[in-house]
C-alpha cells in the first residue's frame, strides 16, 4: 500500500509539472530562464507541452529501463543508478534542442543562444523526474528495488 | 495508474473539441497568413467535418462566419501577443453603397482640361472602383444645386472630358455649399458613402462689395450649422494635387489664365459605423488610403483603440522587463541598464486606422506623454528593412514603432501616450486668404480653407484625442 503511494504521489508531481509547464500564468520553464521573444515563440508555437512529454518520457523511461530492464544484481549500486540518471540528464536537453531547433528552423526563426540557455533548464527538469519516477517504480523491481537508497 | 497518467496528459496537450482546427488556426495566426484563402480552408474543414465542428453551422448547415470569427478571436487573444484577424469581410456582408457628387463650378473645369494630367477624374474613377463590384453607384452634378449624372457609371469612367459632356448643368457661376452639405446630409441613406468633389473654394451668390472677412465668417459658420445638425456623421478629407489649365475665377477679381498645379478635395461622408467599415474593411482598402492623396484628415473621429504590442527584442531598447500577459500592457521586473540607468521600451502599434498623414504621427510634439519619471517619446513609421524572422509576430499589422525612454526611478510608474486631436497643419498651410494672383503659394494653397474646415471641426471634434494607450511599470 505504502508503493502505491509512492506512485500515486510520483504521478501528481510528474502531472503537476506537465499542467504547469503548460500555463501560460506560471510557467515553470519561464521561472529560471526568460526571454520574451523566444518564450513568446515557444509558447504560440505549442513547444512547452511537447518539452514537457520528452522530459517526462526520458526520465520516466529511463526509469523504467533501469528498473525493469536491466534489473540486474550486478547493476544494482547507487553509482549504476547515478549513471542512469546522468544518461537521461545528458539526452533530454540534447533531444529538446533538436526538436526545439527543427520547428524554429521550420519557422524560419533564428534562436541557438536561447535555445541552448533553455536546454540547460531540462537537465534540472529530468534529472528530478528521474527521482520521481525511480521512487515510484522501484519497489516491484526484483533485483534493483533497494537503489539507490536501500530501504 | 500510469495508464490513466498518460491518457491525463494526451488530454491535456490536444486541445479539446476542436483540435484539429484550434491548431489550423493557431497555425494561420502565427505564420501570419491571414488571407482569404487561408480562412476558406478553415471554412472548408469545418463544412467537411460537420458532426465535429456542429456549433460553428448554423442550423440549415452553413457556416456561421460570425461564430468562426468569435472562434478565431478567441484563438488569436490567447497567443503572445494576442493577434487579431478580422474575417468579417469574408463573410458576405453587405456591399455599401457610393454617391459621388462633382462639382461643376467655373474654377473647377480646367482641372479636366485634355491637356492636363487628369488627377482629378482619375481620383473619381479610383475611388468607384475601389468600391466591389456589383456596389450601387450613383453620380450627381452639383454647383447651385444637385442634378444626377443623366449616363451610366461606365460611360462616366470613359468620359474624357466630364465637364464638355455635363455643359449646361445647373448654374455654374456659384457653389452653395450649404445647401449641397445639407441635401447630401439629408439624402445619406444608411449603409451609404458620399463624396464631393471639389476645390472647396466658397463662392456664394450676390458677393459683390462683401468683404473677404465677412465670407470667411460666413463660410466657418455654415460649416459649423450644418454638421453640427447632423449627428453620427463622419467627415474625411482628402487632398489631392491636379494639373490646372483654364481660366481662373477670384474671389472679386479679375478672372486670369493659369496653368499649374491646383488643389482638389474629396470630401467623403459617411455615418461613424460605416467610415470605421471603410477604414477597416481590406474590400475598401484602395477607398481611404489611395496612394494619390496628399494629405487628410478624418473629422468626428472618437478616441480609438489602437492596437500595440511590446517589441521585446529591438535595436532602441535598453534594461529589462517582462510582459505580463493579460488586460492592458504590463510591463514587470523592470530594470533600468546597467551603465545609464535608464529603461528604454518599444511599442509596435497600428495607426493605420486612424486615418492620418504620416507627418502627424511622426511628429512627437502631436503626442501628450505623462509619467512620473519623465519618458519621452520617439516615433517612427515600419519599413520592411525592420522587419526580421524574429520579430515579424510583433510587426505584423502593425504601422509604426512608439519608442519611450525614461530614467527608471519609481518603484510603479504609469506611462500614458495620447496623439491630440487638433485641426491637422495641413490645413493652415494649404490655406489662404487671398486667390487674386498666382504668385506666392496659389499652386498648392485653396482660398478660406482654413475657415471651411475649421467650421467643420469645430461642429464635429470627437474626442480630445485619436487614442490613448496606457503602459504600467512594475519594478
Amino acid at each position: 500500500m505504502k508503493h502505491l503511494v509512492y506512485l500515486g504521489i510520483g504521478i501528481v508531481v510528474t502531472v503537476v509539472f506537465f499542467i504547469l509547464s503548460c500555463s501560460d500564468g506560471f510557467n515553470i520553464y519561464e521561472q529560471l530562464f526568460f526571454n520574451q521573444g523566444y518564450n513568446d515563440k515557444m509558447f504560440n508555437l505549442n513547444m512547452y507541452p511537447v518539452i514537457a512529454a520528452i522530459t517526462i518520457g526520458l526520465a520516466w523511461g529511463g526509469a523504467a529501463i533501469y528498473y525493469y530492464a536491466i534489473n540486474s544484481v550486478k547493476f544494482d549500486r547507487w553509482y549504476h543508478w547515478l549513471a542512469v540518471l546522468g544518461v537521461v540528464a545528458v539526452l533530454t536537453p540534447v533531444v529538446c534542442y533538436i526538436y526545439n531547433d527543427t520547428v524554429f528552423a521550420d519557422n524560419g526563426l533564428m534562436y541557438i543562444t536561447e535555445s541552448i540557455m533553455f536546454e540547460l533548464q531540462t537537465v534540472l527538469f529530468a534529472a528530478l523526474l528521474f527521482i520521481v519516477a525511480s521512487f515510484s517504480m522501484r519497489w516491484w523491481s526484483s533485483n534493483c528495488r533497494h537503489t539507490p537508497i536501500p530501504q | 495508474m500510469l495508464l490513466m497518467a498518460w491518457v491525463l496528459m494526451a488530454g491535456l496537450m490536444s486541445c479539446g473539441g476542436h483540435g484539429h482546427l484550434e491548431k489550423a488556426v493557431r497555425g494561420i495566426l502565427v505564420s501570419g497568413d491571414t488571407t482569404r484563402a487561408a480562412y476558406d480552408s478553415l471554412c472548408a474543414l469545418v463544412t467537411d467535418n460537420p458532426g465535429k465542428y456542429g456549433d460553428l453551422l448554423t442550423p440549415e448547415g452553413t457556416l456561421d462566419h460570425k461564430k468562426m470569427y468569435d472562434f478565431i478571436e478567441q484563438i488569436g487573444s490567447q497567443l503572445r501577443p494576442p493577434v487579431h484577424w478580422d474575417t468579417r469581410p469574408y463573410g458576405g456582408v453587405e456591399n455599401l453603397s457610393l454617391t459621388v457628387y462633382f462639382e461643376r463650378s467655373g474654377s473647377m473645369v480646367p482641372y479636366d482640361s485634355r491637356g492636363g494630367g487628369g488627377q482629378l477624374k482619375k481620383a473619381v474613377n479610383d475611388l468607384i472602383n475601389h468600391f466591389p463590384a456589383g456596389s450601387k453607384v450613383d453620380i450627381n452634378i452639383v454647383n447651385d444645386g444637385i442634378y444626377p449624372y443623366q449616363h451610366t457609371v461606365d460611360e462616366f469612367l470613359k468620359d474624357r472630358d466630364i465637364y464638355q459632356s455635363t455643359a449646361g448643368v445647373g448654374n455654374a457661376s456659384y457653389t452653395d455649399f450649404q445647401l449641397i452639405f445639407n441635401k447630401i446630409l439629408e439624402a445619406q441613406r444608411p449603409g451609404n458613402v458620399s463624396v464631393l468633389v471639389s476645390d472647396l473654394i466658397y463662392s456664394p451668390q450676390d458677393t459683390h462689395g462683401v468683404s473677404l472677412d465677412k465670407i470667411f465668417n460666413e463660410e466657418n459658420s455654415l460649416a459649423t450649422r450644418v454638421f453640427a445638425k447632423y449627428k453620427g456623421k463622419s467627415v474625411v478629407v482628402q487632398q489631392f494635387m491636379g494639373d490646372y489649365n483654364g481660366k481662373y475665377y477670384p474671389y472679386n477679381g479679375v478672372p486670369f489664365e493659369y496653368s499649374g498645379k491646383r488643389p482638389f478635395y474629396l470630401v467623403i461622408i459617411a455615418d461613424t459605423d460605416v467610415m470605421d467599415q471603410l477604414a477597416s474593411d481590406k474590400r475598401y482598402s484602395g477607398v481611404l488610403d489611395t496612394r494619390a492623396v496628399s494629405n487628410s484628415y478624418r473629422f468626428n473621429q472618437g478616441t480609438a483603440t489602437v492596437d500595440c504590442r511590446v517589441l521585446p527584442e529591438w535595436k532602441d531598447n535598453a534594461g529589462r522587463f517582462r510582459v505580463k500577459h493579460g488586460d492592458g500592457i504590463v510591463l514587470t521586473k523592470c530594470d533600468g541598464d546597467r551603465q545609464t540607468g535608464k529603461l528604454c521600451f518599444t511599442l509596435a502599434a497600428n495607426l493605420g486606422s486612424l486615418l492620418k498623414d504620416d507627418a502627424l504621427l511622426t511628429n512627437a510634439a502631436n503626442y501628450d506623454v505623462s509619467s512620473i519619471d519623465g519618458y519621452t517619446l520617439a516615433i517612427q513609421p515600419i519599413d520592411q528593412s525592420m522587419v526580421t524572422a524574429n520579430n515579424k509576430e510583433y510587426l505584423q499589422g502593425m504601422t509604426h514603432v512608439l519608442t519611450l525612454t525614461g530614467d527608471l526611478k519609481s518603484p510603479r510608474d504609469e506611462v500614458r501616450i495620447s496623439l491630440r486631436n487638433e485641426l491637422p497643419a495641413w490645413v493652415r498651410q494649404s490655406s489662404s486668404t487671398s486667390d487674386t494672383s498666382t504668385g506666392g503659394s496659389f499652386a498648392t494653397t485653396t482660398l478660406g480653407l482654413e475657415q471651411l474646415l475649421g467650421g467643420m471641426f469645430d461642429a464635429m471634434k470627437g474626442g480630445n484625442s485619436f487614442f490613448d494607450v496606457t503602459i504600467q511599470l512594475q519594478r
